[in-house]
């Protein structure tokens, strides 16, 4: 049986080639939300295929927005795969290190004081 | 199905978000008093893989694309509809803030389908299939289908509620494409089972296990 500090590593390998495969090999086409808010707005039939040129009308009126550092896990144009890449590590680590962390947090804060 | 800050009215947003964190603050009492410290590997192994298969789109047909949620997953690996609360508002939390997946004032929502729904359907449908089938494959593989339809028609309703999406259309369209994609999710959820518990059966909290030598 694997050790926790293999069990560890194995996992984020596994999670991080799954990531890299996903820069490269993730369909373009509008995930299940989108493709429905499509639908809506009448750039596409239901099953039909997804026009090249579609475009989600967003309401901004009275919404929040905001900008994110990675919009769409890519750090721009001018960067291309690579930069899907680094957004993907970093937000793989980021996960990791987070639920860790806040999991480490809650056992610490919830120990009674010595 | 990661609803953007575009798609509800912020006072909405403002709902779904008090109810999200009544069920967080659960998911934070959980994670103190049954996440064993032996499990946190499990866990934050879990939060990485899910981050990442949820970046991973698949072409599902129909013009459309779809990725694996992981709320079934975490909630059976762990045990717990807690569990997917647990990990799912994190990675939501990080992929609204650094990724703009997701929106901020629509996390909330989010939470609610994905972590709550998604977790609550994924670990009692698993287990209620479970008793009658006898079989892991049998009972995560539907499990992991329901826990992908049902946040997606939850995700119509409050669509219509929001005034984004007409109720018929959407119900029928989020219906549709999630029951395409919740099959993706389904054999996703067996093997990463099926994995865990080749490497790691201790981790596993499933009902699973054998119950010879198990208890007094």
């Amino acid at each position: 049986m694997m050790d926790n500090k293999t069990f560890i590593i194995a996992g984020i390998i596994v999670a991080l080639l799954i990531g890299a495969l996903a820069v490269f090999l993730a369909s373009g086409d509008p995930d299940g939300l989108e493709s429905t808010a499509l639908v809506v707005q009448g750039q596409k039939t239901i099953t039909g295929d997804t026009p090249a040129d579609a475009e989600i009308h967003e309401e901004t009126a009275g919404r929040f927005s905001y900008s994110s550092p990675m919009p769409d896990y890519s750090l721009g144009d001018s960067l291309g795969p690579l930069g899907g890449l680094i957004a993907i590590i970093v937000g793989t680590i980021l996960a990791f290190l987070v639920v860790l962390g806040l999991a480490y947090g809650i056992k610490l804060a919830g120990k009674p004081a010595p | 199905m990661h609803i953007p800050d575009a798609f509800i009215p912020i006072d909405q947003g403002l709902i779904y978000w008090i109810i999200a964190l009544i069920f967080v603050a659960l998911a934070l009492r959980w994670a103190r008093n049954e996440l064993g410290e032996d499990k946190f590997p499990l866990v934050a192994v879990l939060a990485a893989g899910i981050f990442a298969l949820q970046s991973f789109n698949l072409p599902v047909a129909m013009g459309t694309s779809g990725h694996l949620v992981g709320g079934a997953l975490a909630a059976i690996v762990l045990g717990s509809p807690f569990a997917a609360i647990f990990i799912l508002t994190l990675v939501l939390v990080v992929q609204g803030i650094m990724f703009g997946d997701g929106g901020i004032t629509t996390m909330g929502a989010n939470i609610i389908n994905m972590g709550v729904i998604g977790g609550f359907v994924g670990f009692y449908s698993f287990k209620g299939l479970m008793k009658v089938t006898k079989s892991m494959p049998i009972s995560a593989f539907i499990a992991a289908w329901l826990a992908c339809l049902i946040p997606a028609l939850a995700c119509a309703v409050e669509m219509y509620l929001a005034g984004t999406f007409p109720l018929n259309v959407g119900l029928i369209a989020m219906g549709l494409y999630h029951a395409v994609i919740g099959v993706i999710e389904a054999i996703v959820t067996v093997a990463a089972i099926r994995l865990i518990m080749e490497v790691r059966p201790d981790l596993m909290d499933t009902g699973v296990k054998t119950s010879v030598g198990a208890g007094a």
